[in-house]
């Protein structure tokens, strides 16, 4: 692992590269949406004609990220880029954040996420006010999140606070709500923020500095657009009066999606869409996102839900009919599925031997092959299908 | 036609962190296979007390900075819940939602009373546990997790839900005492799903709210199977016995 050795040797080079952007470094933080958000500012700001550094999003953790930056660093530990996009992890990000000063940090929002490990979201908000409290210019904000508005409450005069959101009728549609820990009570409005005025199906209208733009998003999901508006808020902030709003609809537009995050893929013959689940919010907001009546579903729970219990608060009844449930937790999520309501056709914790025989089905009636996993699922899936 | 049961879910938005208010769900689904309906009543925080009383009652798990404003409210609606426990009325408390019920709390910003309808009280642990908890009980063996940061200590004359196979319950560890049983409320750090991946322990609450219920003409078959397969798996991984159908 080279990173780790460097780490070891040179223990500044982290934050003296980092440090070295001329036009500055950006962090992107929060629960979840960080992956998708931080490929749409990168897309934005390559439109503006930016050359980007940013972290591959699975080495989201210190020895990955010097990795990463070992690739691209010339021989006086400059990295030929003009800013730096980072997305981070909010554990390791507020671990590394005293040693860095990032011109803007983008907080996404605050979920109930990974139980074990972060005990509550008190204790993620707090990550979150570290990370946030770096930040030299702005700090890009969720409006629509309570614990993340306390958070830059609190913050120093100094920084900027840049705000996005959605709009009164958007948060309407989705009865659930968005997934926050905490929604703050109130909307902004276009004159305060970047708002999210229109979402439909795989589109979205977004104003945004005085403009109101149509973006295409890239899969079905009222979060794909909240995550669209941060990238957009987080550009405008970078570049200034540069910021054109036209051009960064379209370059928002062309950005694929991430795996795991909508994309669809061809498996052995078969299209397949992969859903990840990073937490029991993205798990409800991805199941209310689905196509309903799908014919083929397929459930993966993993070995990193140290806790089943996390899964509980999820209302999986949508899903309807489950066609095979499988991964290292497989009866966990019967168990929770059956409760719900749920049709489970078979229940096979070996995953390898389980995706061979989802994708030897035939193509169903309605729908495409839906695989639905947790994290370490999906990475056992991928290494199984030969999936870069 | 048999009323409807109503099992009272205390909080249901508050208390769900772990997924234990779902436990009554649980028994709704398992009463609605034995052919009684049910419903679950979600009382609202701010809410006041039903007028009459629940057939059953589920206290779920919060996080500590809620507590002190959830133990305030609760105490509204002390009276009511005396009475009910006092008539019998099965209740499950999980984690935070036990504590609460007991005499006092200690959190880190210091200690809070509780409502005092359970006897013992909540005292800061050394370590959090998070981890799986398996307890040898009247109601055979009990397997979940346990997440927390403190010790629950039952006085000598209080009995407990089982003894410790593995984990730290109420924090003797091995041997040891976890939960609380006093009449017809239970108690236990096993949080989240207990009743779904131990039904026993469901049937058993069910058959003091339901006269006449018979766990073994509940058509639980597959999920149940389920269940134990959970179980199982856990048990493998702590090398302890299987359980066999």
């Amino acid at each position: 692992m080279p990173g780790l050795v460097v780490n070891r040797i040179a223990p500044g080079f982290l934050a003296a590269t980092l440090g070295g952007f001329p036009d500055g470094l950006v962090v992107v933080t929060g629960s979840s949406g960080k992956s998708t958000t931080t490929k749409m500012l990168v897309a934005i700001l390559e439109a503006h004609g930016k050359s980007i550094f940013t972290n591959p999003s699975t080495a989201n953790i210190a020895q990955g990220l010097t990795s990463a930056l070992l690739e691209r660093v010339d021989l006086r530990g400059r990295i030929d880029a003009q800013i730096g996009v980072l997305e981070m992890d909010e554990g390791h990000g507020a671990q590394i954040a005293p040693s860095l000063a990032p011109r803007v940090v983008l907080l996404t929002n605050v979920m109930t996420d990974q139980i074990d490990r972060f005990h509550d979201s008190e204790k993620v908000a707090a990550m979150l006010a570290t990370i946030a409290g770096r930040a030299t210019q702005s700090v890009v904000v969720n409006a629509d999140d309570g614990m993340l508005l306390d958070i830059v409450a609190g913050q120093h005069t100094a920084t900027e606070v840049v705000r996005f959101g959605v709009s009164r009728s958007v948060l309407d549609a989705n009865p659930r709500g968005l997934g926050y820990t905490r929604t703050a009570s109130g909307r902004i409005d276009p004159t305060e923020g970047t708002v999210v005025t229109g979402v439909n199906g795989r589109s979205a209208t977004v104003s945004i500095a005085g403009e109101s733009v149509e973006i295409a998003l890239p899969a079905r999901g009222t979060h794909y657009a909240v995550d669209a508006a941060g990238a957009l808020s987080a550009a405008e902030a970078v570049l200034g009066n540069s910021f054109d709003p036209a051009t960064a609809a379209a370059a928002v537009s062309a950005v694929e999606p991430v795996f795991g995050r909508g994309e669809v893929v061809t498996v052995r013959g078969q299209r397949v869409e992969f859903v990840l689940v990073q937490n029991p919010a993205s798990f409800q907001l991805n199941i209310d996102s689905l196509e309903r009546g799908l014919d083929q579903i397929f459930v993966a729970v993993g070995s990193d839900v140290r806790d089943p219990s996390y899964l509980w608060p999820v209302d999986s009844s949508p899903l309807g009919r489950v066609t095979i449930v499988s991964g290292s937790k497989a009866y966990e999520m019967a168990l929770q599925l059956s409760y719900q309501g749920v049709m489970i056709g078979t229940v096979n914790p070996d995953l390898p031997a389980a995706l061979d025989e989802f994708l030897a089905l035939p193509a169903p009636e309605k729908g495409i092959k839906t695989v639905v996993f947790t994290a370490d699922s999906m990475r056992r899936s991928r290494a199984h299908l030969g999936l870069a | 036609m048999s009323p409807v049961l109503g099992i009272l879910s205390v909080f249901p938005e508050l208390f769900n962190v772990n997924g234990d208010a779902e436990n009554a769900a649980v028994l709704a689904a398992r009463s609605r296979w034995s052919g009684r309906s049910a419903r679950v009543i979600r009382l609202a925080l701010g809410e006041k007390a039903p007028e009459s009383a629940p057939g059953m009652i589920v206290i779920g798990s919060t996080t500590d900075a809620v507590l002190p404003e959830a133990i305030a409210a609760l105490r509204l609606l002390r009276a009511s819940l005396a009475e009910w426990i006092a008539a019998g009325v099965p209740l499950l408390a999980v984690g935070t939602g036990w504590e609460l019920l007991s005499d006092s709390i200690e959190l880190p910003s210091g200690t809070v009373d509780g409502l005092g309808l359970v006897p013992g009280r909540a005292v800061a642990a050394d370590t959090r546990v998070a981890d799986d908890l398996v307890i040898a009980s009247a109601f055979g063996r009990l397997t979940g997790f346990e997440n927390h940061a403190r010790n629950y200590e039952l006085p000598a004359q209080t009995q407990g839900l089982g003894s410790i196979i593995y984990g730290r319950g109420n924090g003797g560890g091995v041997g040891a005492s976890e939960g609380l049983v006093l009449g017809s409320v239970i108690g236990t750090h096993l949080h989240g799903p207990v009743l779904a991946k131990n039904p026993a322990l469901a049937d058993h609450l069910l058959s003091i709210a339901l006269p006449g219920y018979d766990s073994r003409t509940v058509p639980s078959g597959r999920v149940d199977d389920f269940a134990r397969a959970a179980r199982n798996v856990i048990a493998t991984r702590l090398e302890l016995a299987l359980e066999t159908a």
